[in-house]
């Protein structure tokens, strides 16, 4: 192997004026102790933050530690570990690379990251990292470098390689050290599953080679180092490893996983079979060949909107967690902390209600849990009691935390006081006058400081308040089903809802590990509101002749993680009827419900539920093939001629249109909200950024050129909304960058 | 009784004849369920109860403690101590007074007390003999060694121990329960068909009772099933006196006159009591249901436990002169039909009353109509830890509904003695 530049040679990209750059006011990030045995120990210790992350100042800071070791040959060995409570190193400063203005900017700073963790493999000491907390993405890689890898048990230990997730690939090392470590079909494992693992399974794997208590991390690292030197280096020949990472062999697994790959991901995530390239490949060529694929590879993927639209949703993701319900002119330093919530109330032991129920008991809150009889209350908690069995089987949970989770929830089927709840959440069937009588009762049980939350999914939040005498303490906190899967949690603002309140809310959703979105009080909110018009299209477009494979594989295509008609029987004809009708009172055409739905209710076919819908449910597993009797549920052969594409065109254009008239009305306040909540709420397809950023990408103009051109066929609900209409004429966009 | 202890309310998980309904919730499990819904029915701030007391007789191994278990599962915060009491029959009342003591000696305020008992839970033991050579097998270094421990074992080292059978064994004079029923229905000579007569109305007024009792229980939602069990199951709606005639004798064969119809049942259940100091009961808000106005507890032979409440009684009687005439209700836990014939025996009886109770009159006649009126053990069973706070519950809401003043409530326990609770309404 060649001799790695000192830290000069990588330091100084050419006529760089980056305000990080060493000398320049460089902020700390690691700390040098070297103890009475010449250890030299590195601690990862970020000024002013609770993250490590591997920025370009923290990189030549490392860089400059390799050269002190360099020059000190009397020291035995080298460790390193992190100072925070959460985090050993969370990676690379997305942020920096994101903000990468020019591809030689991002190769530099791919190169320097190479280069550094190339020195700490290349030091003649062993070198040990010790791993507490969050050790992902470069944060892991620069472990690859090391010698020997140690981690506390805990549960903020997690561990792996997360970059095909964000639409690129581990190109600081970990493409190239992983395979080369634990073997190459497990290195595919973590690398395209974009895997992160805790401290057990991650040993299990041999992403580190023990497990030790956090408290004796470090005394741990320096004791194998005096013990064992640079034996540390020496791996037991492993025959097996050896095998599997065998050129011919490796050729053959990579021939057998791409197919299903490419299946599976439609070639939508070209991440994924770019990484499988690059390992493969990079296994049957030296460590700095491998490298330079690495390196090629990040920087052709960093280039597409793939890439970009994954990375943003990130970061709309990191904004959900730090969001705070309120104006962003409001300076929340100076309100008063919320307490988190630690007992609460689920009025309703449904479907909803019993998720919810399962969802925040399992997140450290007591919780009431009523309904009006106790055959209810059994079903909902048979339900609960199987989610938590689920978990334990997945591994997520312990036996004993499944049943302390449980121990936290009371059902009842009485009246109970309230009076002691943070949150009292109402989950009952949706019918306005009996969510009112029950706001009223609840009213007179609650607190004094209670919020009264409703999970409704249709109903006006207002009209719920206007039947309490505290209007300013109720507002929606609407759930996705199944509640355990799905992030998202829209927060719905009533006219009368008291800004605290809402901030409280917001918390709490944050508080259980969801993703809040803040919605104005409005039929069927955001998410409901936004796929209504695409999912009563598709029926539409059944209606009208086109075929159900092709409907549903138009958006499959698309990158829907089900088609719009499998998402009608799953929901349930009914409950998609009903939702329509509702919402059509006051969006009219765009929202009415086709005629063929009703025809199919008439005749029982209610989707899943019955067995029956567009498709034929209960067979083996999660199979379910067209129904075969459907074509005669037609009314007409107008739409039958349409391609996939035309398809399609016609339900996304009528997504981005209802997202436009969202922003439009203002139920949001950014153009992001609505994108979130759509990725987040149903799985549009995450790598097109949501229907905004997609219609940005068609351009606004074509857009609604596309629309009038349908409405002018006499298909008035494809008029194109005024804000559209506007940005067309305008030529701006959604998004400025 | 300077300060008064007084009792909010209480709930309890219905009684589950020991293999049915309740066959797999462990004891903690039991005493969870019926804690958490007290706390949730009152909506009394878990933080402020000073300590949990809980009886239990048979507590389970892997819970050790119960009452520690039973309060940290029930959501109350980790700085409230707890502790379990053992009184063999009467845990459940020692529970109660034992809050009553911690009051009295001004060590807390509010208290949650009751029993668990899962009587289908109790393990089988290995003898002893194993345990030697399991104890060895475990110590062994070399193969050799544990080749020649396995070799040791015998078919008998593997004959389980029943562990209820055991704890239902007096350990000083030999004899189990039943037998000690025997020995009481021999020397006073009560019939067979005095006993089941006896059973009979056990479950009869059990049965009237259903929905009364129903006001006293909270349901059990056992995990994964989507059922709920919301009722005693033991009180035998189509009970009659030539099906208990049908029964053979248990503990005598040959002679005696105790059968399983005539005896209480064996049974699963816990009950929650929450209790407290009279002025946190005001500054709290709580209309109580009734106060605890004397007890007592007395050792008798063991070889006829079942006498016990007759010397309770009296010694209660001594303490707060309360007579059984100032009772409204009276309960006698019936452990067996002989033994509380027994025991009205007794309590009328001039002799017994100069014998053994050193006293001129006897206590008194108990009138059927104010004993037992809901039914006993012999229909609704005996969860041994729990019974005691069951009968406090039971006769404290009957009283309530009565609009009635005092109630007494006696049990017999197991190694000879008896206990005696006075009970008061507002």
């Amino acid at each position: 192997m060649t001799t790695p530049p000192p830290a000069s040679a990588a330091a100084s990209p050419p006529g760089a004026t980056d305000p990080t750059l060493p000398g320049q006011s460089p902020a700390t990030t690691i700390r040098r102790h070297v103890t009475d045995d010449q250890i030299c120990v590195l601690t990862f210790d970020r000024a002013d933050s609770t993250a490590n992350v591997f920025d370009r100042a923290a990189l030549m800071d490392l860089n400059e530690q390799i050269d002190f070791v360099q020059c000190h040959p009397e020291l035995r060995g080298l460790v390193l570990v992190s100072a925070k409570k959460s985090i050993f190193i969370a990676g690379a400063d997305l942020t920096q690379l994101a903000r990468a203005k020019s591809p030689e900017e991002l190769r530099e700073m791919i190169e320097l990251g190479q280069v550094v963790f190339s020195r700490i493999a290349a030091l003649n000491i062993p070198t040990v990292a010790a791993i507490h907390g969050a050790c992902v993405g470069g944060g892991y890689e620069v472990c690859l470098a090391c010698d020997y890898r140690l981690a506390s048990p805990e549960k903020a230990t997690k561990i792996g390689l997360p970059e095909t997730q964000l639409g690129i690939l581990p190109a600081w090392g970990g493409c190239t050290r992983l395979p080369r470590l634990i073997g190459f079909p497990k290195a595919l494992d973590i690398i395209l599953g974009g895997k992160t693992l805790a401290a057990k399974p991650a040993l299990k794997a041999g992403l580190i080679d023990e497990i030790v208590p956090r408290e004796y991390l470090t005394d741990r690292a320096c004791r194998v180092i005096l013990e064992r030197g640079l034996n540390l280096r020496r791996r037991p020949h492993q025959l097996l490893k050896s095998l599997l990472n065998w050129t011919p062999v490796v050729r053959l697994i990579a021939g057998k996983v791409a197919g299903p790959l490419n299946a599976k991901t439609r070639g939508h995530y070209p991440a994924i079979p770019k990484a499988l390239e690059v390992i493969s490949r990079g296994l049957g060529s030296s460590l700095e060949a491998s490298l330079a694929l690495e390196q090629d590879a990040i920087l052709e993927l960093g280039r597409t909107d793939v890439c970009r639209n994954l990375i943003r949703i990130f970061f709309l993701q990191e904004r959900a967690k730090k969001l705070t319900g309120l104006p962003s002119s409001e300076n929340v330093a100076s309100l008063p902390r919320i307490e988190p919530v630690r007992r609460m109330a689920v009025i309703g032991a449904g479907v909803m209600g019993a998720g919810i129920a399962q969802w925040t008991s399992s997140r450290d809150i007591s919780v009431i849990l009523r309904d009006i009889n106790d055959e209810a209350i059994a079903k909902g908690m048979a339900g609960i009691a199987r989610l938590y069995e689920q978990g334990v089987k997945r591994h997520a949970l312990t036996k004993l935390e499944a049943r302390a989770g449980l121990d936290r929830i009371s059902p009842s089927a009485l009246e109970v006081p309230l009076g002691h709840t943070e949150l009292v959440i109402e989950a009952a069937v949706e019918k306005m006058d009996l969510k009112q009588q029950l706001f009223a009762r609840l009213d007179r049980l609650i607190g004094p400081e209670t919020i009264l939350a409703s999970n409704t999914s249709a109903l006006s939040i207002s009209e719920l308040a206007a039947s309490t005498r505290h209007p300013e303490r109720v507002v929606g906190i609407h759930f996705f089903n199944p509640v355990h899967r799905m992030q998202l949690v829209e927060v719905v603002v009533g006219r009368q809802t008291h800004p605290g309140v809402v901030r409280r809310a917001v918390k709490f959703v944050q508080q259980i590990g969801k993703l809040p979105v803040v919605v104005k009080d409005s039929p069927g909110f955001l998410v409901n509101r936004i796929l209504m018009p695409y999912l009563v299209e598709a029926g539409y477009l059944f209606e009208q002749g086109a075929r159900v494979e092709d409907i549903d594989e138009s958006m499959l295509e698309f990158g829907m993680p089900m088609g719009p008609l499998r998402l009608i029987d799953e929901v349930g004809l009914d409950v998609a009827n009903h939702v329509a009708a509702d919402l059509a009172d006051k969006f009219r055409e765009r929202m009415q419900s086709p005629q063929v739905l009703s025809a199919m209710l008439k005749e029982g076919l209610l989707g899943r539920k019955s067995g029956k819908g567009f498709y034929v449910h209960g067979g083996k597993g999660d199979y379910a093939p067209v129904n075969p009797e459907i074509d005669r549920y037609h009314d007409g052969t107008r739409l039958a001629k349409l391609v996939r594409e035309d398809l399609r065109n016609r339900m996304v254009l009528l997504m981005i249109n209802e997202s436009a008239r969202c922003l439009e009305e203002g139920l949001v306040a950014e153009p992001a909200d609505v994108d979130f909540g759509m990725i987040m709420g149903t799985g549009f397809a995450p790598f097109r950024g949501g229907p905004l950023r997609f219609a940005d990408q068609l351009g606004i103009g074509h857009v609604v050129d596309e629309m009038m051109r349908l409405a002018g066929e006499g298909e008035l609900r494809y008029t194109a909304c005024n804000l559209l209409q506007t940005m067309a004429a305008a030529g701006t966009k959604f998004y400025q960058s | 009784m300077n300060t008064r202890l007084v009792i909010i309310d209480g709930l309890r998980t219905p009684f589950a004849k020991m293999g049915t309904d309740l066959a797999r919730l462990a004891a903690d499990e039991l005493g969870r369920i019926a804690v958490s819904a007290l706390l949730a029915r009152t909506g009394l701030d878990p933080a402020l109860i000073d300590e949990v007391i809980f009886g239990c007789v048979g507590q389970p191994a892997e819970a050790a403690n119960v009452a520690r278990v039973i309060a940290l599962r029930s959501g109350i915060p980790q700085h409230v101590p707890a502790f379990t009491v053992h009184r063999n029959c009467a845990s459940g009342c020692e529970a109660v007074t034992q809050a009553y003591e911690k009051m009295a000696s001004g060590r807390g305020e509010i208290f949650i007390v009751g029993g668990t008992e899962s009587m289908t839970q109790v393990p089988l033991f290995y003898p002893q003999s194993a345990a030697v050579k399991f104890g060895k097998l475990a110590r062994a270094k070399s193969i050799g060694q544990r080749l020649s421990t396995l070799l040791s074992f015998r078919p008998a080292d593997f004959k389980p121990r029943i562990g209820l059978q055991l704890g239902l064994t007096d350990p000083v004079c030999g004899l189990n329960m039943g037998e000690t029923a025997e020995v009481l229905a021999r020397e006073l000579g009560i019939p067979r068909e005095k006993q089941d007569a006896f059973a009979l109305e056990s479950h009869t007024r059990a049965v009237a009772a259903r929905d009364k009792l129903a006001e006293e229980i909270a349901p059990v939602y056992p995990p994964l099933v989507k059922s709920v069990v919301t009722r005693d199951n033991g009180p035998r709606d189509n009970q009659n006196l030539d099906a208990l005639a049908k029964l053979k004798p248990v503990f005598d064969r040959k002679h005696g006159t105790v059968t399983a119809g005539n005896s209480s049942q064996i049974t699963d259940g816990a009950v929650a009591l929450l209790v407290m100091t009279e002025e946190k009961a005001t500054q709290l808000g709580f209309s109580p249901l009734g106060f605890l106005s004397g007890f007592a507890y007395v050792g008798c032979d063991p070889q006829r436990m079942g006498l016990g409440p007759v010397f309770a009684i009296a010694e209660a009687e001594r303490r707060t002169g309360l007579t059984l005439e100032h009772a409204d209700l009276i309960e006698i836990n019936e452990a067996f039909a002989a033994q509380v014939l027994a025991c009205l025996r007794c309590l009328k009886s001039d002799e017994f009353a100069r014998t053994y109770l050193r006293r001129e009159r006897p206590l008194g006649k108990v009138s059927k109509d104010i004993l037992n009126v809901n039914g006993g053990a012999i229909a609704l069973g005996h969860p041994v830890g729990a019974t005691g706070a069951r009968l406090i519950l039971t006769s404290l809401k009957e009283l309530a509904r009565r609009k009635a003043k005092r109630a007494l409530v006696s049990l017999c326990v197991g190694g000879g003695q008896g206990a005696a609770i006075w009970l008061e309404r507002p």
